[in-house]
Formats: C-alpha cells, sequence, structure tokens
C-alpha cells in the first residue's frame, strides 16, 4: 500500500458524501419557461419609448442616445411637428447587437428611453431583431412617472408659450426700454 | 514681433496682437466667447481671464481679460492660474443663470460653443434655484431660426451683421440682463450674408432653419471639403450629408478667399441636390431604363450618328467633365462647345483673356485691401463674397464707385454710382479712361450724357490717387467693348491696379480654357443645317437659355437624339431623348477654377441611397460601348495644361498655367443704336440666390423678389406709367404681362426683369423690348 492511499481515500469519501448531500439539498433552478424568476426592477432587458404625463411622446430626437450606444445600434431621424415639439420621425434598435448596457436610458435627458425586465426575444430571424419605433414605443411612463422635459425646457410648444415653464418668468417685451 | 511665456512655454506674437489672438495662434486653448477673427475684441463676455505676472515683483499679479491686453514683450501670463480659474468659472456660472435648458431639442448641441466653455470652465451644477428670464423669438425668415433664450450677450451676431456684413435688419434692444438681439419686427433677414449668423452666435441663438427640417447632430454627418458650386469665386466649404442625402453647408476656412464666411446661395443653395423633381433614373424617351439600357441606347445613336454627334459642355461642370466631353468629341470628330449663348462666351473669353493678361485677378483678401474700386455691374448678385470683401474695403474707407443698369445691393455703400442703360456702359467706361489718363484719345467714343460728366471725374480722381485701385466687372452683363474698355483702364492706373471678373459658373475659368473660339455659333449653325445629328449635353440648359431659348427649341427639332447628363430637371433634361442623371458634385470629386485661375478640388462627400454615377464616368462607360479607348481624367487634364497636378480637396488650390485666350472683338450687345421710342433696354434684375443650381433651393426660393418690371419713376412719369400697374412685355419668345415697380436703382429708359422673366420674353441683358400700356 502507498502512504498516500488512506488522504485519498478520505478524499474520496468527502466528495461523494458532498454529492450526496446535494441529491436532497433545495433546489436553486426553476423549470423555465413553466416557472418564471421574478426580476429586480432595474434588470436592463427589452428597451421601450414612453410617454409623458400628457401621453405625449417623450422622446425629441435629441440623437444622445444614439451617440452613446457602445455597438452603434440606435438609429433615428429627427423631425417636427407644427407646433414646434421635436420627435423622431423613425427609430429603430437593432436587438441583435444591444448588449443592454442601459447606457442610452442614462444618456437619455428626457426620461423616455427606458430599459424594462424583459429580456424574452428570440426571433428566427436577424431582420425581426429589429425594432421599429411602433414596436418600441408604449403607451405608459414607464419607471419614472411625472417628468415632463418640455415643462422645464425654454421652448415653446403649443399649450406653453415661453415663459410659461417651470421656474420661468414672463418673456421680455423686447419693445420698450423701461424697467 | 516679439515674445511672451504662457504657463512656461514661451510664445512669439506680432506687433497689435492681444494675448488671446497670440495664444490661439500657438495653439494655446484660452476660454473664449466674444473674441472673433474676424470682428475683433470687445470684452463682453468676460470669459478669456488670464492671470498677468507683474513686472514689480513685489505686487501680485492681476487677471486681465486676454482679448483686450496687448501682447508684450516678456510678458508672464497664466491660463491655468487659480484666480483666473475662479473668474471664469463664475462668469459661466452667471451665464447659465437665465439658459433655458434646452440642449436636447437645440441644433447647435454637439457643435455648441457654450457647451464646450461650460464643461471646460463651469460649475458641474447649477446653484441658482431662482427662475429665470425669458424672451420670445422672431420669425426670421426660411433660412435662420431664432431661440433668444440661449443667448449670452457676446454680441457676435450685431457684430457681424452690422459692423461686418453691413447689414440694417438686426440689432441689440433693450438693456442691462434683457438685451435682445433680433429684429425690428417679424420678418425675413435681408442681408445676403444672414446665414453667417448660423455659425457666428456660439450659441443655439441662430440655427440653420433648413437643416432643422432633416436635423442631424454633427457627429452623424458625413463631410469632405468641398469647393461651393455656385459662383466663380469658389469659396470653401464643408458641406454634411447623413443617410444618403445632404443636410447642411458650412463655410471651411481659406486664408486668402472667403475665410471665416460664406454667403447664402452657398449655404443654402445645395438644397438642389436633394430637390424633388430631381432626376434620379436614367429615362430612354418616355421610358424608364436602367443605367446599362441608357448608355446602350446613347451608344446606338451615337454609333448611327457617327461624326454627326457634338457635344455642349457646360460652366457649372467641373474641369474633368468637361475635357472628357472635349476628348470623347475629338475621337468621335464632333464639334464641342460649352456656352449655349455666344455673347456670354465671347465675353468671358475677354474676361479670362483679359485676366490673364493683366497677371492674374486679386484674392478677395486682396480686394479687402482696397482703397478704391470701380464696380461693374450687380456683384452681389453674381459673385456674393467679392461683395462682402469690397464692404470690408468700404469699412476701410476705401471709395467705391459703382456703374450699373439695375439694382444693386452694393450701391448703397458706393461714394459715386452711376445707373446708366447697359449700352452706355462702355461709353462711360471710355469716357472714365479719357478722365483717367487725362488725354482725350480716342474721340470716336460717343461723349456720355453729360450729366454724368461730374461723377465721372469724381471716380477718375479717385482711382488715380489710389495705392491699391481694384476694377471689378460683372462678365455675364458685359459685352467685350465694355470688358475692353476696364481693361484699358486697368492699364492707365498702373500695375498697382488690380482687374477682376466675377464670370458665370463655378467653373467657367476651366471651361473657357477647352472651350474653342465662337464654338457656340457654329454649333448653332451646325445644328440648324443639320450637319449635327446627336447633341450630347452635360450640366447645360440650352433650351432655357434667356436670350437664345427659342433658337435652341427650335434646332433641337433638327436633332434625331438629345442625350442629357445632368442632375437637376432643366427644360433640356425635361426634353432629352436620353436622360442620363448624374451625381451632384457633393457626391462626386473633382476640380473647379475660379475666377483667380485658381484650380481648387473638391473631395466626394457621401453615396447616395440610389448611387449615381458622375459626368466622367458615364462618359468613360459610354466611350466603353463606343469601343473608344479613352485616357483617364488625370491624363487628358495633363494633357491639355503642361505641369497639371490635380489640386488636392483641402489644400489653397493651384494657379492653373494654360495658353492666353485672345479677345475677340468687334461683338456688341445688341443694336449699335440707342434705344429708339417705344423700345426700352432690358437689364437683368438679378438677386443673390438665382444662379442655374439655387434656384432649385426651395427654401432660398422663398426669398426670391416677386416678379416686376422694375422701372426708374421718373422714366414712368414721363411714359406714363403707373406704380403697381399691369404692363405687357412683348419679346422674341413670348409676352408676359407684369406689374410695374418704380425703382430709383434702375437706369432710365430701362427695364429691369428677372431672369426668369427674361427666359419668358427671350431676351437678354442689354437687349431691347417692347412695353405695352394695359387699360
Ligand atoms: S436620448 Fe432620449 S430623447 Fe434623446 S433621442 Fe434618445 S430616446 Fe430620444
Ligand atoms: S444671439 Fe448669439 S451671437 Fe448674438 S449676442 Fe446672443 S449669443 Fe451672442
Ligand atoms: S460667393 Fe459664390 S462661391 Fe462663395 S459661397 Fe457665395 S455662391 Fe458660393
Ligand atoms: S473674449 Fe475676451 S471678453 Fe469675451
Amino acid at each position: 500500500m502507498n502512504k498516500q492511499t488512506p488522504t485519498l481515500l478520505v478524499r474520496l469519501w468527502h466528495s461523494l458524501w458532498t454529492t450526496l448531500r446535494h441529491a436532497w439539498a433545495k433546489r436553486e433552478t426553476v423549470s423555465y419557461p413553466e416557472i418564471k424568476r421574478p426580476l429586480p426592477g432595474r434588470w436592463r432587458g427589452r428597451i421601450v419609448l414612453t410617454r409623458d404625463p400628457d401621453g405625449e411622446e417623450r422622446c425629441v430626437a435629441c440623437y444622445l442616445c444614439s451617440a452613446v450606444c457602445p455597438v452603434d445600434c440606435i438609429h433615428l431621424q429627427a423631425t417636427q411637428r407644427d407646433d414646434g415639439r421635436r420627435y423622431p420621425e423613425t427609430f429603430r434598435i437593432d436587438f441583435s447587437r444591444c448588449i443592454f448596457c442601459g447606457f442610452c436610458e442614462e444618456a437619455c435627458p428626457t426620461l423616455a428611453i427606458q430599459l424594462t425586465p424583459d429580456f424574452e426575444m428570440c426571433e428566427r430571424s436577424h431582420d425581426e431583431l429589429v425594432y421599429e419605433k411602433e414596436q418600441l414605443l408604449i403607451e405608459g411612463q414607464g419607471k419614472h412617472p411625472g417628468y415632463n422635459f418640455y415643462r422645464h425646457a425654454g421652448v415653446a410648444i403649443s399649450g406653453k408659450a415661453i415663459g410659461e415653464g417651470i421656474g420661468d418668468t414672463p418673456p421680455v417685451d423686447h419693445d420698450t426700454n423701461l424697467p | 514681433m516679439g515674445t511672451m511665456r504662457i504657463d512656461g512655454h514661451d510664445i512669439p506674437f506680432q506687433e497689435n496682437d492681444n494675448i488671446l489672438k497670440a495664444a490661439l495662434a500657438a495653439n494655446i486653448e484660452i476660454p473664449y466667447f466674444c473674441y472673433h477673427a474676424a470682428l475683433g475684441s470687445l470684452g463682453a463676455c468676460r470669459l478669456c481671464a488670464v492671470e498677468v505676472a507683474s513686472v514689480d515683483p513685489t505686487q501680485s499679479p492681476r487677471v486681465v481679460m486676454s482679448c483686450l491686453e496687448f501682447a508684450r514683450d516678456g510678458l508672464n501670463v497664466s491660463v491655468s492660474a487659480a484666480a483666473a480659474r475662479q473668474v471664469r468659472q463664475r462668469v459661466i456660472e452667471f451665464l447659465m443663470i437665465n439658459h433655458p435648458h434646452d440642449c436636447p431639442v437645440c441644433d447647435e448641441g454637439g457643435e455648441c460653443h457654450l457647451q464646450e466653455m461650460t464643461v471646460a470652465c463651469g460649475p458641474p451644477y447649477r446653484r441658482y434655484r431662482g427662475r429665470k428670464r425669458t424672451f420670445t423669438n422672431q420669425y426670421l425668415g426660411p433660412l435662420v431660426h431664432h431661440e433668444m433664450n440661449r443667448c449670452i450677450t457676446c454680441y457676435r451676431c450685431t457684430r457681424f451683421y452690422q459692423d461686418y456684413a453691413l447689414g440694417d435688419d438686426l440689432g441689440s434692444m433693450r438693456l442691462r440682463n434683457e438685451v435682445y438681439f433680433g429684429r425690428f419686427q417679424d420678418g425675413p433677414l435681408t442681408s445676403p450674408f444672414a446665414g453667417n449668423l448660423v455659425e457666428i452666435c456660439p450659441t443655439g441663438v441662430f440655427t440653420d432653419a433648413v437643416f432643422r427640417q432633416h436635423f442631424a447632430r454633427v457627429w452623424d454627418l458625413e463631410t469632405a471639403p468641398s469647393i461651393c458650386p455656385h459662383c466663380s469665386v469658389g469659396c470653401n466649404t464643408l458641406p454634411g450629408a447623413r443617410d444618403g442625402t445632404l443636410r447642411r453647408m458650412r463655410n471651411r476656412f481659406h486664408p486668402e478667399l472667403n475665410r471665416w464666411f460664406i454667403c447664402d446661395r452657398g449655404r443654402y443653395g445645395h438644397q438642389y441636390s436633394e430637390h424633388i423633381d430631381r432626376p434620379l433614373t436614367p429615362r430612354v424617351r418616355d421610358e424608364k431604363v436602367s443605367y446599362r439600357e441608357a448608355l446602350a441606347a446613347a451608344a446606338e445613336q451615337i454609333k448611327a450618328a457617327r461624326d454627326k454627334t457634338s457635344g455642349l459642355g457646360s460652366t457649372r461642370e467641373d474641369l474633368e467633365s468637361n475635357a472628357m466631353l472635349q476628348t470623347l468629341l475629338n475621337k468621335l470628330s464632333g464639334r464641342f462647345a460649352t456656352f449655349s449663348d455666344p455673347q456670354i462666351e465671347t465675353a468671358t473669353v475677354a474676361a479670362v483673356a483679359a485676366l490673364q493678361s493683366s497677371g492674374g485677378a486679386p484674392s478677395l483678401a486682396e480686394i479687402e485691401q482696397a482703397d478704391a474700386a470701380l464696380v461693374v455691374g450687380d456683384l452681389t448678385a453674381h459673385a456674393p463674397m467679392m461683395d462682402l470683401a469690397l464692404r470690408q474695403a468700404y469699412r476701410a474707407g476705401a471709395k467705391l464707385a459703382i456703374l450699373h443698369s439695375g439694382p444693386s445691393l452694393l450701391a448703397r455703400f458706393a461714394a459715386t454710382t452711376l445707373t446708366v442703360p447697359p449700352q452706355e456702359i462702355s461709353a462711360h467706361l471710355l469716357r472714365l479712361h479719357e478722365q483717367a489718363t487725362a488725354a482725350p484719345t480716342a474721340p470716336t467714343a460717343p461723349a456720355p450724357s453729360n450729366k454724368h460728366e461730374k461723377e465721372l471725374a469724381d471716380i477718375a480722381v479717385y482711382l488715380t490717387a489710389a495705392q491699391r485701385p481694384v476694377l471689378i466687372g460683372v462678365s455675364e452683363t458685359m459685352a467685350v467693348p465694355e470688358i475692353a474698355a476696364m481693361v484699358q483702364l486697368a492699364t492707365a492706373l498702373g500695375s498697382r491696379a488690380k482687374l477682376a471678373y466675377a464670370l458665370p459658373g463655378a467653373n467657367t475659368y476651366g471651361t473657357i480654357l477647352l472651350t474653342p473660339t465662337t464654338s457656340t455659333t457654329a454649333m448653332l449653325e451646325a445644328i440648324e443645317s443639320g450637319q449635327i445629328q446627336t447633341l450630347i449635353v452635360i450640366g447645360n440648359d440650352p433650351l432655357g437659355d434667356a436670350r437664345l431659348g427659342t433658337r435652341w427649341r427650335a434646332a433641337r427639332r433638327h436633332l434625331s437624339t438629345l442625350i442629357v447628363l445632368d442632375c437637376v430637371a432643366t427644360a433640356t433634361a425635361e426634353a432629352a431623348d436620353i436622360l442620363l442623371p448624374v451625381a451632384a458634385w457633393a457626391e462626386r470629386g473633382g476640380t473647379f477654377v475660379n475666377y483667380e485661375g485658381r484650380a481648387q478640388g473638391f473631395a466626394p462627400v457621401f453615396q447616395r441611397t440610389e448611387p449615381l454615377p458622375n459626368t466622367v464616368e458615364v462618359l468613360a462607360d459610354l466611350a466603353h460601348c463606343l469601343e473608344l479607348a479613352l485616357p483617364d481624367a488625370a491624363a487628358v487634364l495633363s494633357n491639355l495644361f503642361p505641369g497639371y497636378q490635380a489640386p488636392l480637396p483641402g489644400t489653397l488650390g493651384s494657379a492653373l498655367s494654360a495658353p492666353p485666350l485672345t479677345m475677340q472683338t468687334g461683338t456688341t450687345i445688341g443694336p449699335a443704336s440707342s434705344a429708339h421710342p417705344g423700345h426700352w433696354q432690358v437689364a437683368l434684375a438679378s438677386w443673390y440666390g438665382d444662379d442655374p443650381l439655387a434656384s432649385y433651393a426651395p427654401a432660398l426660393m422663398e426669398l426670391a423678389p416677386a416678379a416686376a418690371a422694375l422701372i426708374h419713376p421718373t422714366a414712368a412719369f414721363k411714359e406714363g406709367i403707373e406704380d403697381k400697374k399691369q404692363v405687357r412685355l412683348r419679346g422674341p419668345a413670348g409676352t408676359v404681362v407684369l406689374p410695374v415697380q418704380l425703382n430709383n436703382d434702375v437706369a432710365a429708359g430701362t427695364i429691369a426683369l428677372s431672369r426668369v422673366t427674361l427666359t419668358q420674353l427671350g431676351v437678354g441683358h442689354g437687349d431691347l423690348l417692347e412695353l405695352e400700356h394695359i387699360s
């Protein structure tokens, strides 16, 4: 008998015991997809575009999300309504490239773009993973209720003239020199 | 000259430089807003604070505004000193107090000086919790968008608009922290240089209203060094494109030409390449076909016509395209011409010959240095940036004399304005020459109406007294005698006098060097006599020519095939049997030769979604179909111009050396006799947005003056014509009914009409016309 044999046996027994113990331990895995685990609210999954409290599109097509995106998967084209509101004419996210880093959400000055805890986006072809604006825009405000960019910004839109924003004073009458 | 120290680096400076200017020249960044190389220092923004060590070591250093302090030898400056940094931070903090929190919807974002300076010097957070001052905005026309809340009161806009470009409808109003920059009332800005506000304003108060409609951030734009295709000045530009469409135009610095600015035609004319009617698919007769099919059809027709094939080049096509067409036609033993109007051809030959023999035209920087200038024609409409250069000369005290027949924006700044009918211009020039030489030599010249003697004497006095006189003519509205008279005058003034001509088209200088003499007349006659069956037209519009359009349209019936290569839907492109749409200038590379004879290269900026071949490629493909061996454009050009090297885009360009042209005399404009009763002389009332390409730019065209017959009040009174009354004009091509507009800038016995009206009537500048009252 080798000098080391007793130590080997102890080790072997130890491994067997561990395996045996786990056979009766409580299960950590769930049978996905029949059973779904609850995900934390800040989980970074499928991206949506949200609306402001007035039900209008929040996105003002500032291009910041597309600029910050490390894999360059956001493409949009800005345009504007007659009342002065900027919005994206087209907005496209290629989810086959998106790495769900959440940079776009951080960059967005209007809280429009948000990542949701939905990650189930399996498709058979690449094309179907390219989401257009209709697929991205949701009806609600997402996780940041209450914020309305145009109430703070200086530009005029219908229903909010210059000087009517939060923290604004009425506009200066530049036709007079009286104080 | 001297050296100072900035943060431990020795920095050279020129005499009268301020610290900021010297530092910027040495690539040392001192933050600033209100300083501008063209506008100088004002001290309005207080951001350029630096610390200057005292000469006396017992005294503590002080903080100064670097734009207001002259650089001195041995001066010890610190940009990074804590005191200076603190001043800059506070300045930014104060500027941001009223800032409207709208960067996401501001078009300046990404290239905003205020953003950059705030990130570089300012506090990261806003401490101010009070309420913000706000301003309403104004409608400033289709080109410039106004968003006054973003202003930081640097006064750059008014300093540019009023002081530099001499505009008078934008200024500052009110006082204290409520200074407002705008117009007295809403309305389009009237200056032809208004678009520069977009670049001069360091924030987003003035932004590009055209770009705004199809906005993209600067980091998404594809750019490449380019040359403006809208006139012979050849300003350097930087187009921006995205997703296969051209979005905007910016100025690109050229030290001798446009420097920091471009005109509004250059900035907004590019929209022609996005025009809704732009031809994008090849067409054979009425059928849309593929490129290959169109090419094959064209080749078939050319083969059938063989030596009965000819070609018409264009002054708005680059050097390469014209040279290739010429070479192709040489191989086919066909004729080659480049103009649709023989009068403009001879005038251009004369002008370029004059430029060659006078030792070269002055650059814009040299025009700015002039101390006296004579301008013949409406310079603003034909070469806007030459006008801006003359405005700088005027600001420095130069005396300007203007000899013109129709309205001219420059006339406001003239010391002497002579408004004479087109056919009397040359007599006035000859008389001026006599006065300048003080030795009446040519008694053959008919003495102009005596009432102008005094003015002519004045002009002669200040032109002869000047150290750096400049003579500038608008060649499109001049005939050979006038051009020759200007040369004579320049010669009389001696070698200090500089001569320049504004030519019609971005590449006129280059094109005319390729054009055989009197080729336009010869070609037109050959077509009319059936010697030409197939005509290849590149970038030209003979059928839409003002004076000869009718004749070309009639001649077109003698052609069996009209092959057109163009990027705009001209009358000729519409009438084409075979239309091959080609890339617009920003979609391909090439070379334009400007009014000085400076060859400048432009680079392809982007590719359209529907890729279009350029003219050179089409011609090469055509030659291939015809089984002809055509050398490439570079070889063709080095053959034509000895020692030719294609000028690289982004460089300053190089002088094109070419054998001298000879002026062909003997052609006059219209009949030699003066107007007989009932006949009016026609003057072209052009405006700065009107060139064959820019007239397809919708936003610019919104500013086009309404069609009218401009008549001098005295002349109108004599004829019993009232303001706003309709009159009927009869020309060879048709009849037009227009309202009369009384205008003091029109010569007696002259009707000034827009280019569009001239085309409808079939007359040119200097021709005669019937006017009928409508009761
Ligand atoms: S960052 Fe936000 S507002 Fe800007 S384009 Fe993206 S989603 Fe729209
Ligand atoms: S409008 Fe622009 S250029 Fe004019 S003062 Fe304000 S910030 Fe300066
Ligand atoms: S002056 Fe002529 S070349 Fe210069 S920007 Fe204007 S149109 Fe273009
Ligand atoms: S740049 Fe010196 S005060 Fe504005």
